[in-house]
């Protein structure tokens, strides 16, 4: 009997799923992102809200990315309905709380999909998802180390201008 | 109908239950679903879709919703076969599907075992 289903895909139909919604996490991220740097805007936290914009299009760029690699090993990728978008935080500080909050739960999501493919023997996937882990690792320090920034200069006086002016300068590099 | 146009000894029976079978034809590279009185084509794609949209159905609040029939049509876009079932053939659909699939899985692994890896 022809192995109908594999002829048609490379990937199982459980990678699928999760890789699915890893689809719709990066537009969950995309969208929340863009809802900080809307609040940061309207508080008059400008460079955040660019760094905060900025991030959005990362992660819409990230949901391509795995939609792609869906649909390319012959998958059906789905198109994700986003909801539940966060628009108020309670402060400047909230909204890098949540940020990294987010960051970290991405990374686990990743490591979940990783362990999958580990058990499938899905080395073409995980291969694939070697670039996104890689990344987390960014995308997490650059959240933790804007959030360190609060500690660093404090809030007081004119410290939340002063943070606002380095969390645009943050970059990550290898060595 | 289209059961007179293919020939029945070409069809493997992927799996059985009481109330129907699925079969794959290696020839056509398709599956024949046999269930509810009709013999229907599906392809890879639609049989997948035809299991997700059974898998969808809430039975239980299709037997305590007492506005409706207990009946529920089961089709979707692009399909060219329409069930009209009740709860207990829809659970039977379900098992029927949910069975073929995992006689693919175990046909995958077989495959990759006999006929993929070189030794
Ligand atoms: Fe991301
Ligand atoms: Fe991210």
């Amino acid at each position: 009997m022809k192995d109908l289903m594999r002829i048609k895909s490379l990937i199982s139909q459980d990678i699928e799923t999760l890789l699915n919604q890893q689809i719709k996490k990066e537009a969950h991220s995309s969208s929340l992102y863009l809802s900080m740097s809307s609040w940061c805007d309207q508080n008059g936290f400008d460079f955040s809200a660019d760094y905060f914009a900025k991030q959005a299009e990362e992660e819409r760029m990230h949901q391509l990315k795995l939609f792609k690699y869906v649909l390319d090993m012959g998958g059906n990728a789905i198109s994700p309905e986003v909801s539940g978008i966060k628009t108020d935080f309670a402060g400047f500080r909230e909204v890098f709380e949540d940020a990294l909050e987010a960051e970290i739960a991405i990374t686990q999501s990743f490591k979940n999909i990783y362990a999958k493919c580990q058990n499938e023997q899905d080395f073409v996937t995980m291969e694939f998802l070697n670039w996104f882990l890689k990344e987390q690792r960014e995308e997490e320090y650059k959240a933790r180390r804007a959030l360190e920034l609060f500690e660093v200069i404090g809030e007081e006086g004119t410290g939340r201008w002063e943070i606002d002016k380095h969390v645009n300068k943050i970059t990550y590099s290898e060595q | 109908m289209e059961k007179a146009c293919i020939n029945i000894n070409e069809l493997i029976n992927v799996f059985s239950i009481k109330q129907g079978s699925i079969y794959q034809s290696d020839k056509l590279n398709c599956f024949f679903v046999d269930f509810g009185g009709k013999f229907a084509r599906y392809n890879c794609l639609s049989l997948r879709k035809l299991k997700k949209v059974v898998e969808d159905i809430d039975i239980d609040a299709l037997l305590l919703n007492t506005h409706k029939a207990d009946f529920e049509v089961v089709t979707f876009n692009g399909c060219e076969h329409i069930y009209l079932l009740n709860a207990c053939e829809i659970v039977a659909l379900k098992e029927l599907l949910q069975g073929t699939f995992t006689m693919f899985k175990l046909n995958h692994l077989i495959s990759d075992c006999l006929h993929r890896l070189v030794v």
